[in-house]
């Protein structure tokens, strides 16, 4: 039996820490204000549709699911023509498969197989920076496919592989061990004024060979300047070089067919977009805020180039 | 004065002016100007070098003889025509286009330690967007008790603090790993300047948002294409992060990150991200792309570093440089620049014999932490062959080190973080040349 001060001090108990949970809750449905009170609160409607980051333990992927199979359909549309068929990169574009055991090599060969070490990364980056000149333009299946597609490059999954929500993070990348903290500072020197070295053991290991010219951009003929400058920045990137299918400027024999077209139909599959057999051309060349006029003079020093 | 006289001026200051270029460049200058004034020439009917002679003493110039053009004739100023080389300059076979690429801040050309705004180099992901202010919004949530949107508007009601600080890619140098490759200072440095920075501190819109117990990191995601997002540890944030929309007085170039970006004072420049749209704030770090595939560093062992944030002390001289050539034996200043992402820098030492023996220097400009610093020497050079180089060592007593030391820790393919002692050789003939020694 309790004797009775005992029964007392329990029952105080019990009664303050209901007293003290009822003033939590209350402090909780009260939530101080802020200080200063700018801005307007973000509405659960607006956070969703920024918040499109995804960590390294799968936080953030919405649901879906995509194949290797619909992937190569997607990459090889989207992706291929600056990332190469086999993920081998075309130019300077990054490659993102191959290049296993190279990391100690002198010229170590750094891809999504043989470095990176999260595959919520490569879901992450491909929806929010990819396709190049399209950013957030696949559907979160399509997200999924193409990363599936990327991790069957690297031999990282078999090629009935789906990828989803609820598998992702169990694709682990081979390097993700390697990874270590900033140590630094690592490498220590010190301060020393006089005879701190031998002056006969001083020779020239490299020496860069003086006035290499930075390449300097070969001025094309042109009278129309305001289409050859939206030319240069927004349209160059694939035009100069045809990637992505690109019809490639000056060379006649790619635009032939084209300027044979009614010329209107050049505008617009070039303001609004255009599905071709060669690649896809993204509504004003992916850069929105060109103007319909920025757009056509730009088509039309093209055409003029490449006659 | 004559048009004669004044075409002669013009010929002297374009010569000049081209003097300072490299070989290629100078002679397309000078060409260009040549032409010019070959126009101008024809027009008056005159042309002849000599005449220039008219506007130096005893003679008078036209300008000196005559009216200039009124207030407002150009609103925005521009630097002088005669300026027009200094310039960003790029590689083009260093990236694959121009989107996703880099330019480099001319440092030869520049004096004391602000960059110009139109001058800091450039860094995009996904080209450069054009933001509009009026529709521009910051978003801060996730681990907060009051998520908040805020207009250009909103965040400039905050109070406001400036500060000087250099801002530096991470990849600065880092096509010197291997040896000597560039052939003139905006390339072996130009991934740097210094600004004064405006803005409200990150501390102050974290006070505001309510930073819930357990958050640990903040994710900074830019409103470009490519949505650039680094991960930046609370006590960052804490301690000088400083959200940025003004620099060196005005409005945030478009380069730069209009109208509203991250600074992390001497970290590196990746992680201060500009178009900033959002912040989230979480207790783990997201291991983004450019916190993984990129801006970590491959060691000799196979293994990488990751989140390596701190630009160490790092310092190179500016004149001369390849850019900047020696005219003859005779006295000159050397001077250059040192930095120090843990600090302010507390000696720079120069040496003209490639490292046997070193002479302290004098500062020509403010010591502020984390900022670019002048500095100075007075040098009498015999016209024999010699080889420079500078030595910053921090407030910390970090003192920086040479390519040896570097290399034998790290290797040559980490890409990042590359703080050597810089060497310029000084020939004969006064041309300058970057070299790496024994």
């Amino acid at each position: 039996m309790f004797r009775f001060p005992e029964l007392l001090r329990r029952c105080a108990i019990v009664v303050c820490g209901l007293l003290l949970a009822s003033a939590i809750t209350a402090a909780n449905s009260a939530k101080p204000t802020a200080y200063y009170g700018y801005g307007e609160p973000a509405t659960p409607q607006q956070i969703a549709g920024w918040d499109i980051d995804i960590r390294s333990d799968g936080k953030g992927l919405p649901p879906g699911s995509g194949s290797v199979q619909d992937g190569e359909i997607i990459y090889e549309e989207q992706c291929a023509l600056c990332h190469g068929s086999f993920g081998e990169g075309e130019g300077r574009y990054p490659s993102l498969a191959g290049g296993e055991g190279s990391l100690q090599d002198a010229r170590p060969h750094k891809t999504v197989g043989s470095y990176w070490n999260y595959t919520s990364t490569l879901w992450d980056y491909i929806h929010r920076a990819m396709p190049f000149t399209q950013p957030e333009s696949l559907s979160d299946d399509e997200v999924y496919a193409v990363t599936a597609y990327v991790l069957y490059l690297n031999d990282l999954v078999d090629g009935d592989f789906v990828l989803s929500q609820e598998t992702l993070t169990q694709v682990q990348l081979p390097n993700e061990p390697n990874f270590v903290p900033d140590p630094r500072p690592d490498v220590h020197n010190k301060r020393c004024m006089r005879e701190c070295k031998d002056p006969n053991t001083i020779s020239i290991k490299f020496e860069a060979a003086l006035h290499v010219p930075t390449p300097t951009k070969v001025e094309l003929p042109s009278e129309n300047t305001a289409g050859e400058s939206v030319y240069r920045a927004s349209c160059a990137v694939c035009h100069d070089s045809g990637i992505g299918g690109a019809p490639v400027l000056g060379d006649a024999s790619d635009w032939l067919a084209r300027i044979g077209k009614d010329v209107g139909t050049l505008y617009s599959n070039a303001i609004n977009g255009f599905q071709g057999d060669r690649g896809v051309m993204p509504a004003r060349g992916g850069f929105t805020q060109l103007s319909d006029a920025e757009v056509t003079a730009a088509v039309d020093y093209l055409v003029e180039e490449s006659r | 004065m004559s048009k004669q006289q004044e075409l002669d001026g013009l010929i002297k200051s374009i010569a000049a002016a081209g003097e300072k270029l490299p070989g290629p460049e100078r002679r397309l200058f000078l060409k260009q100007g040549l032409t010019m004034l070959g126009a101008a020439g024809a027009a008056s009917g005159a042309a002849g070098i000599g005449a220039a002679e008219a506007a130096l003493p005893p003679g008078v110039p036209s300008w000196t003889k005559s009216l200039g053009t009124g207030v407002v004739t150009n609103p925005y100023g521009e630097p002088s025509p005669f300026e027009a080389h200094i310039k960003r300059r790029n590689l083009e076979w260093l990236t694959a286009d121009k989107i996703a690429s880099i330019s480099f801040t001319p440092l030869a050309d520049l004096k004391g330690i602000i960059t110009p705004n139109g001058l800091v180099f450039e860094r995009y992901h996904a080209g450069l967007p054009a933001v509009d202010p009026g529709l521009h919004r910051l978003m801060i949530h996730g681990m907060v008790d009051r998520p908040i949107v805020l207009s250009m508007d909103d965040l400039m009601r905050f109070p406001s603090i400036s500060m000087t600080r250099f801002l530096e890619c991470a990849a600065n140098g880092g096509m010197e790993w291997r040896g000597a490759q560039m052939d003139r200072l905006q390339l072996t440095h130009g991934m740097l300047a210094c600004c004064e920075w405006t803005g409200v501190l990150l501390s102050t819109l974290l006070q505001e948002v309510g930073v819930q117990k357990g958050a640990a990191w903040i994710l900074a995601e830019g409103a470009d294409g490519s949505h650039m997002s680094r991960s930046i540890p609370m006590d960052k944030a804490l301690d000088d992060a400083l959200i940025v929309y003004a620099q060196n007085g005005e409005p945030l170039r478009p380069e730069q990150g209009y109208p509203v970006r991250l600074i992390n004072p001497g970290w590196e420049g990746n992680t201060c991200v500009k178009w900033l749209r959002r912040l989230k704030i979480g207790d783990k770090p997201w291991y983004h792309r450019e916190e993984t595939s990129k801006y970590t560093d491959l060691m000799p062992d196979g293994s990488s570093r990751e989140f390596t944030f701190v630009q160490e002390c790092n310092s190179v001289i500016t004149n001369p440089c390849p850019e900047n050539p020696l005219k003859g034996p005779g006295k000159f200043w050397v001077e250059g620049l040192a930095w120090s992402g843990r600090g302010k820098i507390k000696q720079v030492d120069v040496s003209f014999d490639g490292g046997v023996s070193w002479r302290t220097t004098r500062f020509t400009s403010a010591v502020l932490p984390r900022a670019l610093t002048r500095f100075g020497v007075e040098w009498d050079w015999n016209g024999a062959q010699a080889l420079l180089q500078s030595r910053a060592i921090d407030e910390t007593g970090y003192v920086q080190p040479t390519y040896g030391q570097l290399r034998a820790v790290r290797g040559t393919s980490s890409i990042y973080h590359k703080n050597a002692i810089h060497t310029w050789k000084v020939n004969n003939n006064g041309s300058v040349a970057n070299v790496q020694i024994s």
